[in-house]
């Protein structure tokens, strides 16, 4: 199944994320950058959005990509029910299209930060966490904008629907104010969209998929992604 | 500025008086910063040759073989004066002028480095110098997408006026993509791309080959402007460029811009360049050709590209809106001929412009000789606060508020993060490679040639302790003003001590710069940094092998000092801590014990004996084995009565910065080998204590509560600058 991991000018972990997903049996990642438009994003059954810093985010993170062409072809494939996934900057992306609800203001500290962190998986089922359900995961995080936000309706909606799979916690998985790296409203570090196919986190899954780099955690969520990218 | 004699050589050769732009561009090449003219004469005392070397000290950067068909490739430089001024873009365009070092060569980047100097951060400027500085290279850098690999900072007064930002990067080429800095065929062209060209950073090299006056202000204009998503763009253009072979030769645009690329690459090459000004691409309109032939702005190439390949290149650089411009062509007649509206505004021989200066006369100032004596020695009172206040001191706590800030894991192949011994990558053949960088300026003030070969020992024991066997150096030397004998002489002793320390452990320095000047006129007296020659060493580790950490992780194992503690107090962080200055000779540099200590070490790492290990630097023994239990869930009890050495009392064994030295956990059945590996080196050993349960730190004579230490040792810098 073709997934497209797309590159907008900017973006610096597409390579990172398609060596990851090439781990996975299956899994026929290939970089798309945001100018091929249409054309790129064509035949692809599931789409990326990784990290970096879209047009140099000298605006706020994932603003300008998100006016990109490309931003109503990834509008029409996400509802069209395809699996689609923002990692970092491209949560905040997902958040400027309006795919997915919040924003991600600048970190609490004001500051970059960059740490291993744990996130605690949700009870409830979702495309991107089968078989993680309440469980724990350690994963690395680099961002200067993830301190997700969003009003008290959208927290509502969000919370009634269960459409919080992933929030930061400590390393036994209490969600505490300690264990928030960033000031997330409710320490939450991943949303999915309504249908639950668009899934939105700061870590960064493809970093932790080799067991020399410290964690396979995110492997587990990038081989939960590309399992809904076949179905 | 020209010296008298510098001018005269000028019109000598040229048999004229040479044209303005003409000036501006020896200026610029002629600077110490382009032209080492204080310092090349000493680089034959460097060991530079290997049997993995595959490229040398000369262009953007050195190349070691690492086996598989892969290089390594490193450049450090310097961004003092820059960073001074104006600390944010002066460190980010460090960064982004070491980064174009690297894939100048035709390297993919895959990490970063940068060894810091400020002022006490009690006093503000010097707080905010450092928060600019580090967000500088953490915007730059993680923009760009670049892992930091590792780093190191010091504080002292010293550094008030001039503050240092040196930064390394690495990066990896395979055999057959390395790409040359040199234009050797007459014919081809000349391609200017990444970036327009602009009016900042004009002479920024000029005014980093002088001392700072009161006018500082007036130096903003030479600083650069970093733009990290054009350099993002450049490098996804060069790998493409790079992948087809389209180049035949290449050089970053860094100080002294156009007139410094084109010109070493006609050097290197042989050759002479004919250009044309006009065809640049630049972003003011009222530029006079000798503001474009020296301007530095930043994310510039110069590529050297044959007739037959010059449209696909043309065609790769528009299709990913790369700015870049056909300036000229490569020509036989060795000359640089820059031409404006038609006209030739600038012809001078390539011989003249690179190398061609007056070798300036320099005077060696002798350094003062330093005494052994230890007469202001008093055993402490209360170790348990002395080991806190060693803990928070500026030069030895918790450094994680700078890193934090940059991205340490993009590209996926950090396998140890910043905040151990050295920081390790994964390479693309398999092969894990430790880097690190090291230097004590408390010890090179006092001994520059000692403190150098010692700070060099440090760097090696940092790469050593992790299991990882040195294969080569890279260095930036910090200095003063070179015109003045003092300083001069500081510098040649260091020179000497780390060209003894290549030749000594074998290690070839494949990379550098020399960054001068960096002293003041503060109230009429001359303020000068103290001797800094930063090491950067990186080491390989053997297939398959797993880093060893330097946290204890098992509980009832036995630690282990390896190699002799002497009474070497005298400039240790000790003294200043508790007389508020350094004074005496330094420890010493002793090549043979170091040698076998850190064989020692890597042949137990090699049986894989060694549970956990640390090497012992700043703050001596105590700080080395603090440092083991800080983030570990065990902790020590130890009897130290005795160590092996002359060291003889216990504040003078807990804090003596003898060198040679390291702390191994071992496990009761690997103790058999390791006895036999440290006798057949004839290394002392003394068994210090065992590893318990609890989260402690018993030294015997008194305990210390982690949880304490661990406050007091993460407040260190934070307390500054929160």
């Amino acid at each position: 199944m073709s997934i497209a991991v797309l590159r907008f000018p900017g973006t610096n972990n597409e390579n990172d994320v398609v060596r990851a997903l090439s781990l996975i049996n299956g899994a026929d990642p290939y970089v798309v950058p945001s100018r091929k438009g249409v054309a790129g994003l064509g035949k692809a059954s599931g789409i990326v959005i990784p990290g970096g810093y879209s047009y140099g985010d000298y605006l706020r993170a994932g603003a300008v990509a998100s006016v990109d062409p490309i931003s109503e072809v990834v509008r029409d494939i996400s509802e069209d029910g395809y699996p689609v996934l923002g990692i970092c900057n491209g949560f905040q992306i997902l958040t400027e299209m309006g795919i997915l609800p919040g924003v991600l203001l600048p970190n609490k500290s004001a500051k970059f930060v960059c740490k291993w962190v744990h996130i605690h998986v949700s009870d409830h089922a979702t495309m991107f966490t089968e078989g993680l359900e309440g469980g724990l995961l350690r994963l690395p995080i680099a961002h200067i904008e993830g301190n997700y936000y969003c009003t008290e309706d959208e927290w509502t909606a969000l919370n009634d629907e269960v459409r919080i799979p992933f929030r930061y916690c400590d390393d036994v998985g209490e969600i505490t104010e300690e264990a928030n790296p960033n000031g997330s409203v409710y320490n939450i570090a991943g949303i999915t969209n309504q249908k639950g196919n668009v899934l939105g986190l700061m870590p960064h899954p493809e970093r932790a998929c080799r067991q020399v780099l410290g964690s396979v955690d995110g492997l587990k969520i990038l081989e939960n992604f590309v399992r809904a990218v076949k179905c | 500025m020209l010296t008298k004699e510098e001018s005269e050589r000028i019109t000598e050769v040229l048999q004229r008086e040479p044209t303005i732009a003409e000036v501006a561009m020896i200026d610029v090449l002629w600077s110490e910063h382009c032209s080492y003219k204080s310092s090349k004469r000493w680089f034959y005392l460097f060991n530079t040759t290997g049997a993995d070397v595959a490229l040398g000290i000369g262009e953007g950067a050195g190349l070691v073989d690492i086996g598989d068909g892969y290089l390594v490739g490193v450049a450090m430089e310097s961004h003092n004066h820059p960073s001074q001024i104006d600390p944010y873009n002066g460190a980010a365009t460090g960064v982004g002028g070491i980064i174009r070092d690297v894939i100048s060569q035709g390297c993919k980047a895959v990490g970063l480095m940068s060894c810091l100097r400020f002022g006490q951060l009690s006093k503000p400027h010097n707080a905010y110098l450092l928060e600019n500085v580090v967000r500088g290279i953490s915007d730059y850098g993680n923009s760009v997408g670049i892992p930091a690999v590792g780093g190191e900072i010091e504080f002292d007064d010293s550094y008030d006026e001039n503050c240092l930002v040196n930064v390394a990067c690495v990066g990896w080429a395979k055999s057959d993509q390395v790409v040359r800095s040199m234009a050797k065929t007459p014919g081809h062209h000349l391609v200017l791309f990444g970036s327009t060209t602009g009016r900042d950073g004009i002479a920024g090299v000029s005014f980093a080959s002088e001392s700072f006056s009161s006018e500082e202000e007036d130096n903003r204009g030479a600083v650069q402007i970093g733009d990290p998503l054009a350099k993002k763009i450049l490098i996804d253009a060069l790998t493409e460029l790079v992948e087809e072979h389209l180049l035949s030769g290449l050089q970053d645009l860094g100080g002294g811009g156009l007139t410094s690329a084109a010109g070493e690459l006609a050097a290197a090459g042989g050759t002479g360049v004919d250009i044309d000004l006009d065809k640049i691409p630049l972003r003011e309109e009222d530029m006079n050709p000798s503001e474009v032939i020296t301007s530095e702005s930043q994310e510039r190439m110069l590529g050297i590209v044959s007739p037959e390949n010059i449209d696909r290149a043309i065609l790769l650089l528009e299709k990913n809106s790369t700015p870049y411009g056909v300036i000229g062509k490569v020509t036989e007649d060795k000359y640089f001929t820059a031409k404006w509206e038609g006209e030739i505004v600038a012809r001078i021989p390539i011989d003249l412009l690179v190398g061609g200066f007056p070798e300036p006369e320099r005077v060696e100032g002798r350094i003062p000789a330093q005494t052994e004596s230890i007469a202001w020695y008093t055993e402490p009172e209360d170790y348990q606060g002395l080991i806190f206040k060693l803990l928070e001191s500026e030069n030895i706590c918790d450094r994680s508020w700078i890193y934090s800030q940059y991205d340490q894991h993009v590209q996926a192949n950090t396998v140890v993060d910043i905040g151990e011994n050295s920081g390790v990558l994964e390479f693309p053949n398999g092969r894990k490679i430790a880097f690190t960088s090291d230097c004590n300026s408390f010890w090179c003030l006092l001994d520059p040639q000692q403190g150098a070969a010692n700070s060099a020992c440090e760097s090696l024991r940092n790469i050593v302790s992790m299991g990882a066997r040195p294969i080569f150096i890279a260095d930036c030397l910090n200095f003063g003003n070179p015109q003045r004998s003092e300083s001069y002489g500081q510098f040649v002793e260091a020179i000497k001590g780390l060209g003894r320390f290549s030749h000594d452990f074998e290690i070839p320095i494949v990379g550098g710069n020399v960054s001068l000047y960096n002293e003041s006129l503060v109230d009429g007296e001359i303020k000068r940094i103290n001797p800094t020659p930063q090491i950067m060493i990186a080491g390989i580790m053997d297939k398959g092998f797993t880093p060893v950490r330097r946290n204890l992780v098992t509980p009832w194992a036995n630690l282990f000092l390896i190699g002799e503690t002497l009474p070497e107090i005298n400039g240790s962080e000790y003294q200043r801590i508790t007389i508020g200055q350094v004074k005496g000779a330094p420890p010493k540099y002793r090549p043979v014990v170091e040698k076998r200590a850190m064989q020692v070490i890597l042949e137990a790492h090699s049986k894989n004996l060694i549970r956990s290990c640390n090497n012992v630097g700043r703050g001596g023994i105590a700080m080395a084995l603090m440092k083991m239990v800080l983030h570990s869930n065990y902790g020590f009890k130890l009897n130290l009565d005795y160590t092996p050495g002359t060291a003889g009392s216990l504040g003078l064994r807990l804090f003596s910065e003898t060198s040679g030295r390291y702390v191994a956990e071992v496990t009761e059945s690997n103790q058999p080998e390791f006895f036999e590996i440290c006798e057949s080196y004839n290394i002392p050993v003394c068994e210090i204590g065992l590893t318990v349960t609890d989260q402690v730190a018993d030294f015997g004579a008194f305990k210390i509560q982690i949880r304490g230490a661990n406050k007091v040792f993460s407040r260190g810098l934070r307390k500054y600058l929160e």
